[in-house]
């Protein structure tokens, strides 16, 4: 190889404070190759997009170089089109309210000499230019929200390649079919081809294994921060060989404690025909006792779904039946649905959760002040032991009802936050990422509350990203795909297993275990 | 060190080793029990220290009983434009700035009836209320429900209330309300007017409702975090709403009351009364309970910047002190209240 590679890393690390989100990342893409970059969320993926696009600063010692010569580090917008390295990010980035060229152009406007105004027929014509490249007739004077799906990436793309010249470049996607439709997916793969034909190079970052074994020539595999498989050629490759390089064997295996068993007889909840922004049409039964998992890729509905049956967020379709009672769900309030026996632990507990400025006791009770009780007296004593119940449980540290929410370590605002909601004796408890941001020792304990509950009659679902919790928590995975149930997990359940069903395109494709973690690099 | 420090160790060791915070927060705790106290009632203090100067000063004009029932007795206005702000206030909207113009319209509404209409007091005191409480409905609409800005409208509204109240009084001060009517207002109980112990109970109930009373507990976390009170079933928007027409009654209520002890009412004056409303009310979020808006906290508030303003004028400063003095007080409070952890912003 005489020709320098188009993008070369060498030894790239990030460190947040004592958490390296990135090690000695090193990785060489070619003129006019298209290369994948794979792994689970978390695996330094967008870390790296970030450093490359120049949010965050790499830690000292690493180098990027386009072409052969180092990029100044952090990167800079500027140097970054004069080099012709452009991003594509996960919403594609543009401005619905603004016209094609304005979106086009953005940044890079030309004005009149005298007057310093745009000089508008130049723009347009400019951006034609780029779109016809493309091989597109777009009207540079649309507005880009009213602009079909297929026709927004290639705008967002025609943005990307502008300033480059044919044969020079390299466009990096960051997840960017998350905000295109099916259809358009084929007209998206193909302009990204025409990239690499022209002589460009695409880095393609993305979790659908499919997409990337069918676009790209090599691939780069990323677990926990560092390479696990280094450029390889993508004919060699399988969507359960890829899975295994991005599973490895670094998942904790939590022991399954035994649990009560499920008595089928026991009332739970059944949703049926829920539909919401994301999800479509589903169909689910918790029975009381049952612990229920629902994951997915981000957008799959996984995320909204916790939320559409608590009344939270908006429903378009959907009832839900706790026990006897049969709860239509469009136009249901949060306050219909706890009365009815649901209790809900939102992900964002600063914003959703918890009054972060008002103290553990009061969050505790807010639930249930003024249910039942005298309007006119809340009382005290009750109160008190409420939230005793809460701290000693859970163990809440310090151990002081009095103290203020705000002050209190993340895993410990998670506790209070899931006592407050076990507190109210729930039929059904939807968690969603109950541990997430919470160190070892508050996770376990979260965990066995959860687990408690279950055991006490509640019906459980569990609605989150990471495959270790739900086999910790959970009786039963669903897997969501575009809204819709695509997989169903039964015990025993391991967290490759949710792995595979949750980033294979087809569900039971057979892990290649073992040997997979270690021919990589 | 003392027993609690000295117990520490122990406790440590018998609490869960699965938590992961530290009891590091403890000591600081402790020595910050008693400056708490002193952030709580600093306000008795430096009434205390000003009253002494005052006295001092001018011994034979400051020093009496009449300071004391000018004091106590002429804030009528004030106290109950007090509580109408603490409704919003305490609920979590920024400062309902129409409070002042809404009194004053209703204390224009009564006269104006009365002298200008022939209407009998008691119909034109009714309306005067339902005034008040119809105009804080239409700030609850346009905040509440339509979401706009707590600000602008009200300070919309408050400019267009006054505008109201010079429209029917002809720009003109308005009296002529019977002196029998004053008794509602100014019928001296134990030395000071009736009205004095009207302002007093209102404020004790409504301390009671948010302290003690669902309600109270709901409104508190409607102002932390409308979020989460929406989730665990709180009728936040019930709540935000109520608030707007519970401060229109209070102004209602309120100017009624004033125009009787005053057996009428000039509207024009109504502005001046914003400043030191606004003012007690920052000043209560530095006292009792420190961080957050209490009535009655407010209460002594107001009583306290009277007394400064009064004793200023005794000692012959002249109509400009109210305009500095209310200001800086205005600044001081709310910058105090937001370094307490106030919900200022």
């Amino acid at each position: 190889m005489t020709d320098p590679p188009r993008l070369a890393v060498n030894g790239l690390s990030k460190t947040f404070g004592r958490n390296r989100a990135l090690r000695d990342l090193s990785l060489s893409i070619a003129a006019g190759e298209i290369h994948g970059l794979v792994g689970q969320n978390g695996s330094g993926k967008s870390t790296f997009a970030k450093l490359l696009s120049g949010f965050h600063t790499p830690d000292p010692g690493g180098a990027m170089l386009v072409d052969g010569v180092p990029l100044r580090l952090p990167t800079r917008a500027a140097e970054l089109r004069d080099r012709g390295v452009a991003v594509v990010h996960q919403d594609l980035g543009l401005v619905d309210r603004c016209t094609v060229v304005e979106n086009l152009r953005i940044g890079a406007f030309s004005a009149n000499r005298l007057s310093r105004a745009i000089r508008w027929p130049h723009e347009r014509e400019l951006a034609r230019a780029t779109l016809a490249e493309l091989g597109h007739d777009i009207d540079p004077r649309a507005r880009v929200g009213d602009l079909s799906a297929a026709d927004r990436a290639t705008v967002a793309i025609a943005r990307a390649l502008q300033h480059q010249a044919p044969g020079h470049g390299l466009v990096m996607f960051d997840e960017s079919t998350r905000a295109l439709p099916r259809a358009s997916l084929d007209h998206f793969y193909a302009l990204v081809r025409r990239i690499a034909v022209r002589g460009g190079s695409v880095l393609l970052v993305s979790h659908h294994l499919d997409e990337v074994l069918a676009l790209a020539d090599r691939v780069t595999v990323l677990r926990d921060g560092a390479v696990t498989g280094s450029s390889i050629a993508t004919d060699e490759l399988t969507e359960g060989k890829l899975i295994g390089l991005m599973l490895g064997h670094s998942l904790r295996q939590q022991p399954r404690t035994e649990r009560a068993r499920v008595t089928a007889s026991a009332p739970g909840i059944r949703a049926q025909g829920v539909s919401g922004r994301l999800v479509r049409d589903l169909d689910l039964n918790i029975g009381a006792g049952e612990v229920v998992g629902v994951t997915g890729l981000v957008g799959s509905g996984y995320e909204e779904l916790p939320y559409l049956l608590a009344g939270a967020a908006r429903a378009s379709a959907g009832t839900l039946t706790i026990g006897d009672n049969r709860i239509e769900l469009v136009g249901a309030s949060p306050r219909d649905l706890l009365a009815a026996g649901l209790a809900l632990v939102p992900e964002r507990r600063d914003e959703h959760g918890l009054a972060l400025s008002l103290s553990v006791l009061k969050n505790v009770t807010l639930p249930q002040i003024g249910t039942g009780r005298s309007k006119a007296w809340i009382g005290s004593a009750w109160e008190l032991q409420e939230a005793r119940w809460v701290v000693d449980q859970l163990g809440v540290r310090p151990a002081d009802p009095q103290h203020r929410v705000g002050d209190l370590s993340g895993g410990n605002q998670q506790k209070v936050l899931l006592g407050k909601w076990l507190r109210t004796a729930p039929t059904f408890l939807l968690l969603h990422e109950p541990t997430q941001g919470v160190d070892v020792g508050a996770h376990d304990d979260l965990i066995t509350a959860v687990r408690q509950a279950a055991n006490e009659g509640s019906a459980v679902l569990v609605a989150g990203l990471d495959p270790a919790e739900l086999v910790a928590l959970c009786d039963r995975v669903v897997v969501l795909r575009e809204g819709r149930a695509a997989a169903e997990l039964t015990p025993p359940i391991t967290a490759d297993e949710i792995v595979v069903a949750v980033y294979g395109a087809t569900a039971g494709t057979m892990v290649h275990r073992g040997g997979g973690g270690h021919d990589g690099p | 060190m003392d027993p609690e420090t000295s117990r520490r160790p122990n406790d440590a060791s018998t609490a869960r080793v699965a938590s992961s915070d530290r009891h590091e927060r403890f000591p600081v705790r402790r020595q910050g029990r008693a400056r708490k106290e002193l952030e709580r009632y600093w306000i008795i203090g430096a009434w205390l220290v000003m009253t002494g100067i005052y006295s001092a000063l001018r011994p034979s004009t400051f020093a009496t009983i009449g300071t004391l029932q000018t004091v106590l007795g002429s804030q009528t206005a004030l106290v109950f434009l007090v509580l109408a702000l603490m409704c919003t206030i305490a609920t979590g909207e920024f400062v309902d700035l129409s409070v002042a113009s809404l009194l004053g319209l209703s204390a224009t509404v009564v006269p104006v009836l009365y002298v200008f209409h022939g209407t009998s007091l008691v119909v034109a005191s009714a309306i005067g209320i339902a005034i008040g409480a119809a105009a804080g409905a239409l700030n609850g609409f346009f905040v509440v429900v339509l979401g706009v800005n707590t600000i602008v409208i009200t300070l919309g509204m408050s400019t267009f209330l006054l505008g109201i109240a010079l429209l029917i009084s002809h720009l003109n001060a308005v009296s002529g309300l019977p002196p029998s009517f004053a008794d509602i207002a100014v019928a001296n109980v134990w030395g000071l007017p009736i009205a004095f112990y009207y302002g007093l109970l209102l404020v004790l109930v409504f301390a009671y409702i948010l302290v003690f009373t669902p309600l109270g507990r709901h409104m508190e976390f409607v102002a932390s975090n409308r979020e989460v009170s929406r989730l665990a079933g709180v009728r936040v928007n019930r709540i935000r709403f109520g608030a707007f027409v519970m401060a229109g009654l209070f102004c209602g209520v309120g100017g009624v009351i004033v125009s009787a002890g005053l057996g009428g009412f000039d509207p024009s004056s109504s502005v001046g009364y914003l400043l030191p409303t606004v003012s007690a009310v920052f000043l209560s979020a530095t006292v009792i309970q420190p961080g957050r808006f209490n009535p009655l906290g407010a209460i002594i508030g107001l009583y306290f910047l009277a007394t400064g303003e009064l004793g200023l004028e005794i000692l012959g400063a002249a109509g400009w002190v109210a305009d500095v003095f209310y200001g800086a007080a205005l600044i001081t409070a709310v910058a105090l209240s937001s370094v307490l952890g106030g919900r200022a912003s």
